[in-house]
């Protein structure tokens, strides 16, 4: 009986046969978690070290099946390693740095083929999970260092936020701009977010289209219209109230 | 008291679906202010029980997979059903056999398996989750399985959700999954969840009962969605209320095209959205 060789007269082929024996539960184990931001190299070694821990403690006289007694066991060591790493925290830094990752490859996808890539092109470039990149489209969204004032990587020398770009396009919609209402409504929104929402509801282009005229991705280009759609609604909705 | 889900999916045992259940978890998980060590371990365990399902519930045939999520204040209740074989399959797993069930029972704080009378496995998983703020629960005239209009495309995922604060959070992020599972661009992708955005967003009083439903469609570069049970006269109000003055009404712009279909008893809306590039 091996657990006996290892238990009780520390037999160290015995721990080791245990170790062969019991490493793809180990290993197992640690696969459910590699969609996590922590590396599977990482998972792997807290999960053997559980492992281990559990090979010590095992009581053959009482327990039925040394997997049932390892599995929590080894669970309970990679809890306790998330949380030891922070990992609970709201914004995990290795989610963000991928969330960033997944954004530069969006860019220089599009810039190279002229259309936005899919999640399985993005996710076969990143070498990650669909999961993970899907996370990463909706994270980004959160992201204060996003913020649409931060100058672009790069763009420093002409000193040029987004909304200094796309100002010189104002003339095209000053006919619009003539309906009082729309001022009424629309004007709520600083300037830049208004035009940007112009440029897909009214003249139909496509939010890459924009990200290459305005000078920002496209997820932030996603992030303005989703954000002041939201802000319009509020306020349309508080005046629908009102009246 | 008859408990009512917050969401029930109605899927099929196709192993690409297991994402759709885990994005739904995390957007209720946000929702409800769920911490990411929590969060891992409820959608450990739930995956390991919808993949028994997909692996063995139905011998390699075609089958459903249903879960439904319940929020209670400190613990988050999650159900995972199938008609498949019944309750011997759940012991084996695929990469190492016997593993699935310890695992369940270790991450959750209590499991229940039962054989429902119409037949297939029950897998009931209780969490503690003292970090998280509860959701108020749907009134209980309950859910009944939403009826769609039908279009000829084969329904991929049914979803219905209530309340409105979680549909907030989950709908957008299922409809990310689904586009992206439709082979969209991201910019598509986007579109989508603004899609969802306006559903949820004007969603108020036009369902028939408490829960907004959606039965998805998903086919290359072509994603469809049947929006109801509607109050018979609201589906064309909830496109015209996406309007916004100065841009249109932001859903018949998102999609390509959109339909109604009155029934006997409601309306359906039907989106379309492609991505032909």
């Amino acid at each position: 009986m091996l657990f006996a060789r290892w238990q009780q007269h520390g037999e160290r082929a015995a721990r080791e046969a245990l170790v062969q024996r019991f490493m793809p539960l180990a290993r197992s184990l640690a696969r459910r978690y590699d969609r996590s931001s922590e590396p599977y190299e990482d998972l792997l070694q807290v999960a053997a070290l559980g492992l281990l821990k559990a090979m010590d403690r095992f009581d053959t006289a009482r327990g039925p099946s040394f997997a049932s007694f390892a599995i929590p066991t080894i669970l309970g060591e990679m809890r306790r390693y998330f949380r030891d790493s922070g990992w609970s925290l709201h914004v995990p830094r290795g989610d963000k740095e991928r969330a960033l990752k997944v954004r530069d490859a969006q860019e220089a996808f599009a810039n190279e083929h002229g259309h936005a890539p899919t999640v399985s092109q993005l996710s076969q470039y990143l070498e990650l999970e669909d999961e993970q990149v899907i996370d990463a489209l909706l994270a980004i969204q959160a992201y204060e260092s996003l913020s649409l004032d931060a100058p672009r990587p790069g763009a420093e020398d002409e000193a040029l936020t987004y909304g200094d770009s796309v100002g010189e396009d104002d003339a095209r919609y000053e006919l619009i701009e003539l309906d009082a209402t729309v001022v009424a409504v629309l004007d709520q929104v600083p300037q830049r977010e208004r035009q940007i929402l112009r440029m897909r509801f009214v003249e139909g282009l496509t939010q890459t289209q924009i990200a290459g005229r305005v000078g920002i991705s496209q997820m932030q280009v996603s992030r303005v219209l989703r954000r002041s759609l939201d802000q319009l609604r509020s306020l349309t909705q508080d005046t629908g109230e009102a009246q | 008291m008859a408990r009512q889900p917050n969401v029930r999916l109605n899927l099929s045992n196709r192993p690409e679906n297991v994402l759709l259940v885990r994005e739904t978890l995390t957007g209720v998980a946000e929702a409800i202010g769920l911490d990411g060590t929590d969060l891992n371990d409820v959608r450990t365990a739930v995956t390991e029980a919808c993949n028994n399902v997909v692996l063995h519930a139905y011998e390699g045939r075609e089958g459903s997979l249903e879960v439904e999520v319940h929020i209670a204040p400190r613990a988050l209740e999650v159900t995972v059903r199938d008609r498949g074989v019944g309750i011997g399959h759940a012991a084996t797993s695929e990469d190492a056999p016997g593993i699935g069930l310890p695992v369940i029972e270790a991450l959750s704080h209590e499991v229940e398996f039962r054989e429902p009378e119409e037949g297939g496995t029950e897998v009931r998983m209780e969490f503690a989750t003292a970090s998280a703020g509860g959701m108020e629960s749907p009134a209980q005239n309950g859910l009944e399985v939403p009826v769609f209009a039908e279009t000829g495309h084969a329904t991929t995922a049914t979803i219905s959700i209530a309340p409105t604060l979680l549909a907030r959070a989950v709908v957008p992020r299922m409809l990310c999954a689904l586009a992206a599972r439709a082979h969209f661009s991201t910019d598509r992708i986007s579109d989508s969840q603004m899609v969802a955005d306006a559903l949820v967003a004007h969603a108020g009083d036009s369902f028939r009962g408490d829960y907004l439903s959606m039965a998805v469609s998903v086919e290359p570069r072509d994603l469809e969605l049947r929006v109801g049970p509607l109050i018979t006269g609201r589906a064309e109000r909830l496109v015209d209320d996406s309007d916004v003055e100065g841009l249109g009404r932001v859903l018949e712009k998102l999609a390509d095209s959109h339909d109604v279909t009155h029934m006997d008893s409601h309306d359906t809306l039907t989106l379309q959205l492609l991505d032909p590039r």
